[in-house]
């Protein structure tokens, strides 16, 4: 028997080796990040294998040591040479406590190591770029690691039962380690075909639990190697092998699990919980109920809802048999039938000519760079296409053209609807980039042949009205089943690089700067007129002012005159005389007068009757009207 | 035993499970297959559907996608045949129109078709546009603009190219999508756009100097000869009046030198003013009285 435990250790350990090469060979195939850390894992399965399978070498040198003894014991009876130290007399006894006391702890932390490091580096790796699974592979593969699982099963699950066998218990780390390693591939072979049936996610989350399976082993194994010093060692007392993870048991054999959640239960309430009908029935029935669970699943499939604004392409082996709109509806279970689901009600936007800014809540000017926009090449009606002098009409190379062209700068939202699920499905790989790209060829066909400045002025709406047609028209004739819902050319404008945009303005700007220097000139006209008239009225004014004066005086003053003659004639001198004195006091009442007395002749008198002119009048400007 | 029978019930659903996946395959509406029995191709499926096959490593089941995928190719700088350069890129739809051939043409790998595609693509793009204008690309003129012509082109030399060599794909469409300028050429297109706004700014700032000055001027004009106008009415008013007033003189005749007195009296009430300083000696009256005064005249 004890013959017999060795030699399963041995094929344990070969199992092991080859489960883990083939593992490593189908992980490489396929590139599966689970089957990477099923590698790990099997990996580890090799070294626990082979360190029982040692361990049980020395045991076995240690009975086989003792029986030797024995017999030279009864044959020779007691002697020298049998009173020497145990260390000298049995030295495969004494490898095997050298192995157990110094080799075990030190192979249990290397063992700790590499399980606390693969758990933390698969965990990072899987969080990479990642090619993913190969798609052409993955059948093979899938294959392989049921096969793999199945044949570590059935070994693992054998082994199992046979370290149940007393002076048995080497063999059940190694045992648990296959049996666990069937359990791993299997849910490997799972995320795999996950994969396979669109959970895209499965083998990374496959990946990821086992990640958490290492990163528990580690920490067992680090709580063990702790409680290990503070275990009392009793001489004699067969102890559990530390690298006897707990954890891989439970996960090879999960029905050990009741055992210990009874004890726990019976413990905790004061009673045998486990013996209860309910305990019973449960720790009978599971499989049942994880059949009857995989059941429900499978038939939860059968059943779909579709919420409102989808629709759903039912394929029954692939094959679109109907549209599903919203609300409940039947259908046969995974993988006879399967559902694509698509929002068709919703609008959907693209963007032609720029990546919009969220973040951007700013004022949208010409002048500052904005939503990313890009260029587009418009065409131009201005006389900008020249010819060299040495320029030839026959398109030769001689000849020579400034391109009859201009940039601008345009955003364009469209907005659109899916009509025809069917086409939208399986007429195009990516019906929405080909959509984009359908719109982005139709603006750039449209402004190779616009005018920019009919487009930045009067051309705007047909601009948006004939690109809405021809995106429609673009889409039907691709069989998109898309509806153009909106077309917007919510900004366009020339180009902000270049301080293009800027010069625009600025021709606005001078266009002001016209109508006002135009404004200012007719309010000076205004005045100059005014004032014109105003002068031509007051000569007018004083003409006729002149004309009645000399009307009315002339008479009047003939008439004095007719009256003064004979008062004249009466006394000429007198009369003379008279008019002058009674005149000359009223003349010269505001006139400064100097009466000189010329009797002192030889005497020269200087008067300085100059006034003194104040500096405003000498520096007063000359008026330009002339007067009348 | 019964605890046996679950078992093996459930190792007999995980085989039956894995007895399917080995031996059935499905082919959607959107795909094509291409079963291989020892790597030999034996088998095109364009049908959606389940089939039946044998397991890995007998027969193995490439799938394609069936339907146009979209490409569009590197933006790449090509001369017209006017001299100018251009930068285009075009996008296409293309499908697998014959699975057996496509396998092993390119392992049954997209990206190394569409690297083919694009080389066929770059090669037809640069033929093509090298014998059109820049006029053909960029044109107000609708008649002139030949960007249909210039795709149906471009598609013809490629599907040339993929029917000769029997590539098992087709080209469904193709078109231009982006047309740009390089970059120094871009930006003298922008210095040009500069220069025609300056010419407007530079037009309206002296259109605008030029209608001022000429309303001013018009304004002056207007002005000056409603003055002129002003001046001759009143030249002719007083004109007028002194021959309305004329018959009055001949009262004035009786007496000249009388009227002529009164005149020079009238004359000198008008001309003095506050201004005015006279100097009068002791001979002008009524200042001779002072003549008669005792002076301190020294005696000659």
């Amino acid at each position: 028997m004890e013959r017999n435990a060795q030699k399963n250790g041995s094929v344990n350990l070969v199992a092991a080796i080859v489960s883990f090469i083939a593992a490593f060979g189908v992980t490489i195939f396929v590139n599966s990040q689970a089957g990477q850390a099923a590698s790990v894992f099997l990996g580890l399965a090799v070294l626990v294998a082979f360190t029982g399978w040692f361990q049980m070498r020395l045991e076995e040198n240690e009975r086989l040591e003792k029986l030797e003894m024995d017999e030279l014991a009864r044959n020779q009876g007691e002697s020298a040479l049998f009173a020497a130290k145990d260390s000298e007399v049995f030295p495969a006894r004494r490898a095997r406590e050298q192995f157990e006391k110094y080799f075990v702890p030190g192979f249990c932390i290397l063992l700790l190591l590499l399980e606390a490091g693969g758990a933390w580096m698969l965990w990072r790796w899987i969080g990479k770029p990642n090619p993913g699974l190969n798609s052409v592979r993955a059948m093979p593969a899938l294959s392989l690691y049921a096969i793999i699982s199945l044949l570590l099963f059935l070994l693992g699950r054998f082994s199992v039962t046979i370290s149940r066998l007393q002076d048995h218990r080497l063999l059940r780390p190694s045992s648990s380690f296959l049996l666990a390693g069937a359990f791993v591939c299997t849910f490997t072979a799972l995320g795999i075909a996950g994969v396979e049936g669109k959970f895209l996610q499965a083998d990374v989350w496959v990946a990821r639990g086992l990640c958490v399976l290492l990163g528990l082993m580690a920490a067992e194994m680090l709580l063990t190697l702790l409680l290990e010093i503070y275990r009392p060692h009793l001489k004699g007392k067969i102890s559990r092998p530390l690298y006897d993870s707990r954890v891989v048991g439970l996960l090879a054999q999960p029905e050990s699990l009741f055992t210990t959640a009874a004890q726990a239960l019976d413990y905790q309430f004061g009673f045998k919980v486990s013996e209860t009908w309910f305990f019973q029935m449960l720790q009978t029935n599971l499989p049942v109920l994880l059949l009857a669970q995989l059941a429900v699943l499978i038939l939860s499939t059968c059943v779909v809802f579709v919420d409102a604004g989808e629709q759903a392409v039912l394929e029954h082996f692939g094959k679109p048999v109907a549209t599903l709109t919203a609300g409940a509806h039947l259908k046969l279970p995974w993988p006879v039938d399967q559902i694509y689901r698509y929002r068709t009600e919703q609008i959907q936007s693209l963007y032609v000519g720029y990546t919009p800014d969220t973040n951007d809540t700013g004022t949208v000017l010409w002048t500052v760079a904005h939503n990313q926009e890009q260029n587009f090449l418009v065409g131009s009606s201005e006389p900008s296409t020249l010819k060299s002098s040495n320029a030839s009409d026959d398109g030769t190379s001689d000849s020579l053209r400034a391109p009859p062209v201009s940039l601008i700068s345009v955003s364009i939202p469209i907005q659109f609807q899916i009509t025809n699920i069917i086409d939208w499905v399986y007429q195009n790989s990516d019906s929405s980039n080909l959509l984009s790209e359908l719109a982005t060829r139709a603006v750039v066909h449209y402004l190779a042949g616009a005018d920019m400045n009919t487009l930045l002025s009067s051309g705007r709406l047909v601009a948006a009205s004939t690109l809405k047609d021809d995106i429609q028209t673009a889409a039907n004739a691709k069989r998109l089943g898309a509806k153009i819902v909106f077309v917007g050319l919510q900004d366009i404008h020339p180009p902000t690089a270049g301080k293009v945009a800027e010069n625009y303005e600025k021709v606005v700007g001078a266009l002001q700067t016209h109508i006002a220097s135009n404004l200012l000139a007719q309010a000076d006209a205004i005045m100059t007129n005014a004032i014109a008239d105003a002068v031509a009225f007051t000569t007018n004014s004083a003409a006729e002012a002149l004309r009645v004066q000399l009307d009315t005086s002339a008479f009047a003053n003939a008439a004095l005159f007719t009256n003064q003659l004979p008062a004249f004639e009466t006394a000429p001198l007198i009369y003379k005389q008279r008019a002058y004195f009674q005149a000359f006091p009223a003349a010269t009442a505001n006139a400064r007068k100097y009466v000189m007395l010329v009797t002192n002749t030889q005497n020269v008198l200087i008067y300085e009757l100059e006034d003194k002119i104040r500096d405003d009048l000498i520096n007063l400007g000359v008026p330009n009207n002339s007067s009348p | 035993m019964k605890r046996n029978l679950l078992t093996v019930i459930i190792g007999a659903l995980l085989i039956l499970i894995f007895v399917l996946l080995l031996f059935v395959f499905q082919v959607r509406q959107s795909e094509v297959a291409v079963v291989t029995t020892f790597g030999k191709p034996v088998q095109n499926i364009n049908q959606p559907g389940a089939y039946f096959k044998w397991p890995w490593p007998i027969q193995k089941v490439y799938k394609f996608d069936q339907r146009v995928q979209n490409f569009e190719d590197k933006f790449s700088q090509n001369y017209t045949r006017d001299n100018n350069n251009l930068i285009v890129t075009v996008y296409t739809g293309w499908k697998i129109s014959d699975a057996s051939a496509f396998y092993p043409k390119f392992l049954g790998s997209v990206p190394a078709a569409q690297s083919a595609l694009e080389n066929m693509l770059r090669n037809a793009k640069n033929a093509v546009i090298g014998h059109h204008d820049l006029s053909d690309f960029v044109n107000t003129d609708p008649k002139q603009l030949k960007f249909d012509e210039i795709e149906a082109e471009i598609q013809q030399a490629v599907q040339a190219d993929l029917s000769t060599n029997n590539y098992g794909i087709s080209l469904e469409f193709l078109g231009l999508k982006k047309i740009e300028l390089p970059e120094s050429v871009t930006q003298s297109v922008f210095v040009r756009m500069n220069a025609d706004r300056q010419r407007l700014i530079d037009k309206e700032q002296y259109d605008g100097a030029k209608e001022a000055t000429i309303i001013r001027a018009d304004a002056d004009r207007q002005a000056a000869e409603t003055i002129a106008n002003a001046q001759a009415a009143a030249i002719r008013i007083r004109g007028e009046a002194e021959a309305a007033a004329a018959p009055t003189l001949r009262v004035f005749e009786k007496n000249p030198d009388l009227y002529i007195f009164l005149l020079r009296i009238e004359a000198m009430k008008e001309s003095m003013n506050q201004k005015t300083t006279l100097i009068f000696d002791d001979r002008t009256p009524p200042f001779d009285l002072f003549q008669h005064l005792p002076t301190n005249t020294v005696s000659q």
